[in-house]
């Protein structure tokens, strides 16, 4: 299964999607890919909050500032792995993986790295795609995301860049992932759900369109 | 205690006049309530669980306000991130939370 999880800034989505996450793996493999590069104090803070969140869980972490699909070629190889969910049609044992977050992965791609200049839209595709592949080795992929778009600002190019960028993002990932769900002050609210979604005790239909 | 949220200008006061009627004890603006809080170096999750200790039928209406791109300034970032913090705190122990949108309610708790 494939979850968007999006929400504003101090949305409570972490929490939300490494729960969602955990349900998900059954016990079995359980990966968080960090994206956030650590930069001075205040990352650091919000790096050990999240570690602390995520402490007990069950999660193996994974830095992974760009490239996102290549960010499990150092895993054990999945079929070797021995785990109590088998949920690869060849009884090998994919892991879940929680992505974490859309937001730094679109900054680290387009501000760090390499120079070269992408158009939002071209940039877009090339996450898009890069997750894709990236999802080829998982079972279930939760994809953390953020709302941005709603502040009424006109800001300098760059930054206009990025939002249209991270938009199309999430409408591509929106479209192609089983549920999406905003988290609000800490509730989950599904925007998609999918038939997968009942399967995982996880159906209950919210939406009110 | 009920928590209504939404964007600014989404009609939330006269949505919430409506549905508590004229007895209820609201607290409208929240989020300048935790802007004061901080700026006196207090912590608004702890003045929040004071305040419903003392008065847990209390009305909270709060604007979102971390739907935006991340603030270039400290303070700014620091305040979207104290109202999130305080609003999970609260949504969590609200009996209802209700979102208004365009001046419509959709009930999420």
């Amino acid at each position: 299964m494939r979850c968007l999880v999006t929400g504003g800034s101090a949305s409570g989505k972490s929490e939300y999607a490494e729960n969602f996450a955990v349900e998900l793996s059954r016990g079995g493999p359980l990966y968080y890919i960090a994206t956030m590069e650590p930069y001075g104090e205040e990352a650091d803070r919000r790096i050990s909050r999240h570690r602390r969140l995520r402490e007990a869980k069950g999660f193996q972490t994974i830095e992974c500032y760009r490239d996102i699909h290549q960010a499990l070629a150092f895993t054990p190889d999945p079929a070797r792995s021995t785990g109590s969910a088998a949920d690869a049609e060849d009884g090998s044992v994919a892991p879940t993986v929680l992505l974490e977050c859309l937001s730094n992965l679109l900054a680290n791609e387009m501000y760090a790295g390499s120079a070269l200049k992408e158009e939002p839209e071209a940039l877009a595709q090339r996450i898009f795609r890069q997750i894709q592949e990236l999802d080829q080795r998982c079972s279930h992929l939760v994809i953390v995301t953020n709302e941005i778009f709603s502040d009424g600002h006109r800001y300098p190019p760059e930054t206009e860049a990025y939002i249209q960028s991270l938009g199309l993002l999430n409408t591509m990932l929106g479209a192609w992932t089983d549920q999406v769900c905003e988290v609000v002050c800490s509730i989950p609210v599904l925007l998609k759900t999918a038939a997968a979604a009942a399967a995982f005790g996880k159906g209950e239909e919210r939406c009110q369109f | 205690m009920h928590l209504y949220i939404g964007g600014k200008a989404q009609g939330k006061r006269a949505y919430v006049e409506m549905a508590e009627g004229g007895g209820a004890d609201i607290i409208s603006d929240y989020q300048e309530v935790i802007r004061r809080q901080l700026r006196q170096g207090q912590d608004p999750i702890e003045c929040l669980r004071k305040l419903l200790s003392e008065k847990p039928d209390v009305v909270i209406i709060c604007d979102e306000v971390g739907y935006g791109v991340v603030p270039i300034e400290k303070e700014e970032r620091d305040f979207r991130e104290a109202v999130g913090r305080t609003m999970c705190e609260a949504a969590q122990a609200a009996r209802t939370v209700v979102r208004i949108v365009c001046g419509i309610g959709q009930r999420i708790k």
